[in-house]
């Protein structure tokens, strides 16, 4: 035990975010169980498994969603686990949801949710709208600034702007949500299954957008099934299976890895690997 | 452009502020419907706040129209405070009540959180009640005095026609700044899907407190003009049927637009006035005012004057009715 | 002992309260205990109805406390027109549960999948429509119902217990009944069981949504008729007296839950404790008691405590 702790601290250093040990059941079902990990800073690394695994429940027991039974999550050393999603949230971490889910009460649009996106940065309060509409006025041109920057970043059109977003194609839905993601300027992003239902060709623009981020410095956790994808852009992989963690490592280590490749990959990846992997 | 929408709005203000002087003059009986319309713009729009613009279901707004009559009205009646520390004393009153239970209360959504409202009108109408020696009971409070700014009594229907209109643009100017500031966007992400939005860093029960805060001090400022106004008020009027017909005001002329909460609030208070002698019927025809709202033009009367407008002016601009809380 | 104390807005017969601690004593208890068993009956009846119509279509009816007036209404239009009362209760829990399938059929279908919110400002719009017409049919006086029987009230170690009481508890038991026979034996009530649990699993068998979400609004106002009419004898109604049986309703699904054994268990509990409270703490604050405790039980459920709501709402 003290040598696990010992490592956890050394390896906190190089990691952003760090699982520790995170539990989480449902009326007594286990839907994690003593998974660990880290993420290190700029990576991207993916994580895997069959339906049911356990991703997406990871993913809110990061970003407070959910609070886990047992266990920590560690960014930057802080210990988040028991704070609440926008407490989180400010801390840097961003995510995105496997059902877009963007905002369209009241006749929002497209750049409303970008608005809304820069929450953090804004720091909305009735008493700013009601006394210090100069202040607003100011952030208001910036922060439109920012979203038709942050519109053409994701690669979508400026003139989206002012459409309804279940006006958008899907696939230009899960876009404007990362858009909305980065709005923050955040240190990490979540993205669960942003790829999912999307097209060979979405698929490769999304990979170069994926790629993009990551150099800007943002640290990327990618849930997600398409294997190709994950191939392409992860540096490292985390497998989950009924809620444990299976295997991690490389991207080369997984293909390899025999228990992984019998339950998910299939043959094909094992030689695929070698030959295509751009760490 | 800007002078060509701001025209219409313009020519309503001086409609408002001639009123007085031309119609007024001839029967001063119209005033005083309109001083009734103007306290109920004030109800409507801060329900529009609540329900329209952060989604949270509140059936019962009633309860902070009462809080604010019934201490304006105490103050004043009976322990002879000025008037205008009587209204900022009603403002506080429902201000503190609001902001003590409001952070439990919204912690409920949808049936509950409407039950929860109904519960909280109906407490405080029964309590009000119950405590006959302070409040005059069922038989209600009597003998509130007429509002006094400084040494001037407003005792004139004209001169508290002009006060209570004053306050009355004040609070659409306040609320439409509210709305269209990233205060009012931040409500309507909660509006939209509270979880999303607190994962973009909104802390959703603090901006859910103070917009229920403020909507009920408004209904507050309310109830203190109605007090004055009416000279007498008594438990009654602010039963759950009263917050009902401003939920009505509120889907009649628009939810979530506060121009549509104010249009709703003067049809509905005028509608009498076209259909005197069918008092028993109006009851049936608020609901089913209502009933025909929500199935046939959810974007209410502001909806369709829009349309019209659109139409007249040859813009093809298709409107989506806003929405309560999340389409499951 | 006198007999002062208020129960939904006029009172008769029904609770009791003492003036002055020193008469309380086995008897006074257990004259609020009768009174207590009445109440909780018809707020079982009212919390059950809420329940079945829930469960059905997830839909809570904000009009529930008009087919309670309009039961009791009905009847007393009946009875006063000289049809002898069996056929009057017959008639008038058809024309209600007539009327609940209407409102269903043609109101609450068109909202049925939109937002909360819409679907509650439909049945409060609802309640409205129906209050105005209940005015506009029956006026603004209050009106009573002679009791089934007439018979002299008994004694029972000294409390007074009035035979329309009997009525009322028995209803209360042949129809829970009923209801348990209904929903465990017969198809149809297996059919909305089922629908309740999971609709889209129940449509996938087979079974007609529409039709029993349709017979739930059926059985839900029938209920709530039921607990007007034998009620009726015991208080005076207005085209108002809804709210407060609504309310009433509400409390004890929220204490109880949306079951239908916790529902009623909660009901009886509600009434007695009302009775209780009339008698022994105060008459004008009894009611802002029971709704203060219906908000503290809300708030206490979505704090977690007395088990847990789905995400706070419904």
């Amino acid at each position: 035990m003290h040598d696990e702790a010992y490592e956890n601290n050394r390896l906190h250093g190089k990691h952003l975010l760090w699982v520790d040990n995170i539990t989480k059941s449902f009326s007594g079902l286990t839907a994690l169980l003593d998974v660990s990990f880290g993420i290190e800073r700029g990576h991207i690394k993916a994580l895997i498994g069959p339906n049911g695994a356990g991703k997406t429940t990871l993913l809110n027991v990061i970003s407070g969603i959910l609070s886990p039974d047992r266990g920590h999550v560690y960014y930057r050393g802080k210990d988040l686990t028991r704070l609440r999603p926008h407490e989180i949230a400010a801390q840097g971490l961003s995510r995105t949801f496997q059902l877009v889910r963007l905002f369209t009460a009241n006749n929002a649009k497209v750049l409303d949710n970008l608005m809304i996106g820069a929450h953090l940065k804004l720091k909305p309060s009735f008493v700013k709208s009601l006394f210090l509409r100069g202040t607003i006025h100011h952030q208001d041109r910036v922060i439109r600034e920012t979203a038709y920057e942050k519109l053409r970043f994701v690669g979508l059109e400026p003139a989206a702007g002012e459409t309804s977003p279940s006006n958008l194609p899907f696939g230009n839905q899960r876009l404007l949500e990362i858009a909305r993601a980065l709005m923050a300027e955040p240190e990490m992003l979540l993205l669960d299954e942003p790829a999912s239902g999307l097209n060979d060709a979405e698929v490769e623009e999304f990979k170069k957008l994926l790629l993009a981020v990551k150099e800007k410095g943002i640290t990327i956790l990618l849930v997600e099934h398409n294997m190709k994808l994950v191939m392409d852009v992860a540096d490292e992989i985390v497998v989950l299976d009924f809620g444990r963690k299976l295997a991690e490592g490389n991207c080369d280590e997984i293909s390899c890895n025999r228990k992984v490749i019998e339950a998910y990959l299939g043959s094909d990846y094992v030689n695929v690997a070698g030959r295509n992997h751009s760490g | 452009m800007k002078v060509k929408r701001n025209l219409g709005w313009l020519a309503l203000l001086l409609f408002i502020a001639l009123f007085p002087a031309t119609v007024g003059r001839i029967s001063p009986y119209y005033n005083t419907v309109l001083i009734l319309v103007g306290i109920y713009v004030i109800l409507a729009v801060s329900l529009d706040l609540l329900i329209g613009f952060a989604g949270q279901i509140s059936v019962g707004h009633a309860a902070f129209f009462a809080l604010g009559a019934y201490t304006s009205g105490i103050l004043t009646a009976k322990h002879s405070i000025s008037p205008s520390i009587a209204l900022l004393s009603g403002l506080f009153v429902s201000g503190l009540v609001a902001w003590g239970i409001g952070r439990a209360v919204l912690r409920l959504k949808g049936y509950y959180l409407a039950m929860a409202t109904l519960g909280l009108n109906a407490v405080i109408v029964k309590l009000i009640t119950g405590f006959a020696s302070i409040t005059g009971g069922a038989s209600g409070l009597l003998h509130i005095p007429p509002f006094q700014i400084f040494s001037l009594t407003l005792q004139d229907h004209t001169y508290y026609y002009y006060f209570v209109w004053g306050i009355v643009i004040l609070v659409i100017t306040c609320c439409l700044a509210l709305t269209k500031s990233p205060f009012g966007s931040t409500l309507i992400a909660i509006h939209s899907d509270e979880e999303a939005a607190s994962t973009l860093g909104i802390d959703c029960p603090k901006y859910k407190l103070h917009v229920f805060v403020i909507s009920s001090m408004l209904a507050g400022v309310a109830g203190s003009l109605f007090a004055h106004f009416m000279g007498f008020i008594a438990p009654d009027d602010f039963d759950i049927l009263t917050s009902i017909l401003i939920l009505v005001m509120l889907f009649l002329g628009g939810v979530g637009t506060i121009y549509g909460a104010a249009l709703g609030a003067a049809f509905l208070k005028l509608l009498p006035e076209v259909t005197y002698g069918f008092h028993d019927y109006e009851l049936f025809l608020h609901g089913l005012i209502l009933i025909l709202v929500l199935i046939f033009m959810p974007e209410g009367l502001l909806g369709i004057l829009t349309n019209v407008k659109n139409r007249l002016l040859g813009s093809k601009v298709l409107s989506n009715p806003p929405s309560l809380g999340t389409d499951s | 002992m006198r007999h002062s104390g208020r129960f939904f807005v006029y009172e008769k017969e029904l609770l009791v309260s003492v003036e002055g601690w020193a008469l309380i004593d086995r008897s006074v208890l257990l004259q609020f205990l009768f009174s207590g068993i009445t109440l909780g009956s018809v707020y079982a009846l009212i919390a059950i109805s809420l329940v079945i119509v829930y469960n059905v279509s997830r839909v809570l009816c904000f009009a529930q406390g008009e087919f309670f007036v309009f039961g009791a209404l009905t009847m007393i239009a009946l009875t006063a027109l000289g049809i002898p009362m069996p056929i009057g209760f017959i008639l008038t829990i058809v024309l209600v549960s007539g009327l609940g399938m209407v409102i269903e059929r043609l109101l609450i279908r068109p909202v049925q999948n939109s937002s909360v919110g819409t679907v509650i400002t439909m049945t409060v719009a609802i309640s409205l429509c129906l209050r105005g017409l209940g005015l506009l049919i029956w006026g603004r006086e209050a009106h009573t119902l002679p009791a089934f029987t007439k018979s002299k009230a008994l004694s029972i170690f000294g409390a007074y217990l009035s035979v329309q009481v009997l009525w009322i508890i028995a209803a209360a038991a042949i129809v829970l009944l009923i209801i348990w026979l209904f929903f465990e034996k017969t198809l149809l009530g297996l059919s909305m069981r089922a629908c309740a649990e999971n609709r889209l699993g129940a449509s996938l068998v087979g079974i007609s949504v529409w039709k029993t979400t349709l017979f739930a609004w059926a059985w839900g106002a029938a209920l709530g008729a039921l607990a007007g009419v034998v009620i009726a004898p015991l208080i005076f109604v207005r085209y108002i007296s809804g709210t407060m049986p609504m309310l009433k309703g509400f409390t004890a699904i929220a204490i109880g839950g949306l079951t239908t054994v916790g529902s009623v268990m909660a009901g009886l509990l509600l009434g007695i404790m009302e009775a209780y409270t009339v008698g022994l703490i105060s008459s004008e604050f009894a009611d802002a008691i029971v709704f203060s405790v219906l908000i503290l039980v809300l708030l206490g459920r979505s704090y977690g405590i007395l088990g847990k709501t789905e995400d706070g709402g419904m």
